[in-house]
């Protein structure tokens, strides 16, 4: 099983720093890494090897948490502690930042866009998850502040073809929103997970939503539209989400963060004892209640907490991890035989 | 045997007297008690409910002021979006139940409130100098 994820290259992204989070843009071929070392860094591929194309030193003045690009992929996203988000502009390879969104009364930790790219959202250590929206001059403006959740708000995410918004938070839950009538509403509470939430991750139909926690469990939820088949209640006309199977038993620390790969399927998950698990629905299980099996474990993938996990939207089997350590690392996983 | 009876109840009463002071003991404090924790309660909700009722008139009064100033701003057309959230951000506190405090949805629309305010405050580019107690989590108790 070991041999099933293979290490393929360990580079210092942000020496005698944390390395926060990874994105891929949407080509596949340039991975942003953002760090402690409040500096967005680009990588991509020349020959065998990954070397750093630009560094976006100058936008930020703390730790920069999480990076996102636009659907188009020209445009960069950073949120940091010091209370902002910067939208960066690629023009060849070149970034500039060309807005900086204020409003978060401290820490934005997470940032996502919105499949159409005209929307945006962040959210923050002061409870609340923004929505921006973008026009053709590159303005943002504010369309809600959103203050559902009773504690720091740690993720956001957008599903991947709905203007459906989903957030994590230390409250122990997720919520979900969507635009009413100008404005934004809540429209589903996820509870289940016993401790902090802290990352989320849609599958490629968003029919499924998997979180991950501080309680060493992943969830996965099921969305039931109104009038579905297997007669789950929901409420009016939104549909309902509900928990069909948590994989439990398999990681010992807090799991950081959760990937589903949209591509094969497979959820990669990053966790607080340096390890890297990787998970594939068996074949023959029940869709209403389906079983995953552990098919790659690679203990010691970091020498410190493993912050994020994010697969190559192209690249089959492409994964990037990196961590608390300053390293990131790419793995190839091949998908066991037998399973 | 009469003798005998009124011999145990003495003794009764004896062996009993510590229960049974505990007893009015317990009743007589009771009552002071929440004579005691209706009154302090009453001034809690009073402070609290003022806290509120001054939070959201701020809101309102920032509201009308902005919401006048743009209609007759020299802006050849002020945003609608920022016209829009003011409006909403006025219905929401002239909606808001101020005469029923055990409205279950209070603390839930204040919060929407307080997100509203924030909204308009992006809109116009502002930042707002109200700012609410640091430790200002819906629930104090």
């Amino acid at each position: 099983m070991k041999d099933s994820l293979s290490l393929l290259a360990r580079i210092p992204a942000h020496p005698d720093s944390r390395c926060w989070f990874l994105a891929w843009d949407p080509s596949g071929t340039l991975l942003a890494s953002c760090g402690g070392d409040r500096s967005v860094r680009i990588w991509g591929k020349e020959g065998d090897s990954w070397v750093c194309k630009s560094v976006l030193g100058e936008g930020h003045q703390r730790t920069i948490r999480k990076v996102a690009w636009s659907p188009c992929g020209s445009y960069l996203a950073s949120a940091s502690f010091d209370a902002t988000t910067c939208i960066w502009k690629k023009s060849q390879d070149e970034f500039e930042c060309v807005t900086t969104l204020e409003g978060h009364e401290n820490e934005v930790k997470s940032v996502s866009w919105a499949p159409s790219g005209s929307l945006l959202a962040t959210g923050s250590r002061d409870k609340s998850v923004w929505v921006w929206e973008v026009d053709e001059e590159d303005e943002y403006e504010c369309v809600s502040v959103l203050n559902a959740h009773t504690q720091d708000v740690k993720h956001v995410v957008w599903h991947p073809n709905q203007e459906l918004l989903a957030s994590a938070s230390y409250d122990d839950t997720v919520k979900l929103y969507r635009e009413e009538e100008d404005d934004w509403v809540c429209c589903a509470t996820l509870e289940g997970h016993e401790s902090t939430v802290w990352s989320l991750a849609f599958d490629q139909s968003g029919e499924r939503l998997a979180s991950c926690s501080d309680d060493k469990t992943v969830r996965i939820w099921h969305q039931y539209k109104p009038g579905n088949e297997q007669g789950v209640v929901c409420s009016g006309a939104d549909p309902s989400w509900k928990c069909i199977c948590t994989l439990s038993g398999f990681h010992t620390r807090t799991i950081y963060d959760v990937a589903w790969c949209r591509l094969t399927g497979a959820l990669a998950t990053a966790c607080g004892d340096d390890a890297i698990r990787i998970f594939e629905e068996e074949p023959l299980s029940n869709p209403q209640q389906p079983t995953f099996a552990l098919t790659a474990h690679m203990p010691r993938a970091h020498s410190q907490d493993v912050n994020c996990v994010a697969w190559n939207p192209k690249e089959l089997g492409l994964l990037a991890s990196c961590s608390d350590d300053g390293e990131m690392a790419f793995w190839k996983y091949q998908r066991p035989e037998v399973c | 045997m009469a003798a005998a009876a009124s011999a145990s109840d003495m003794f009764d009463a004896i062996v009993m007297a510590e229960e049974r002071f505990h007893g009015e003991g317990y009743q007589e404090g009771y009552a002071e008690g929440s004579h005691v924790g209706v009154i302090e309660g009453s001034r809690y909700g009073a402070l609290h409910g003022a806290k509120i009722g001054s939070e959201i008139g701020y809101y309102l009064g920032f509201a009308l002021t902005w919401q006048r100033l743009l209609h007759r701003s020299a802006e050849e057309k002020p945003s609608k979006k920022k016209i829009k959230a003011l409006e909403s951000l006025i219905g929401m506190i002239q909606k808001y139940p101020f005469e029923d405090p055990i409205y279950d949805k209070l603390h839930e629309d204040l919060e929407k409130i307080r997100g509203k305010f924030k909204q308009v405050c992006s809109l116009l580019n502002i930042q707002s100098d109200f700012r609410i107690n640091p430790e200002r989590s819906a629930l104090t108790f």
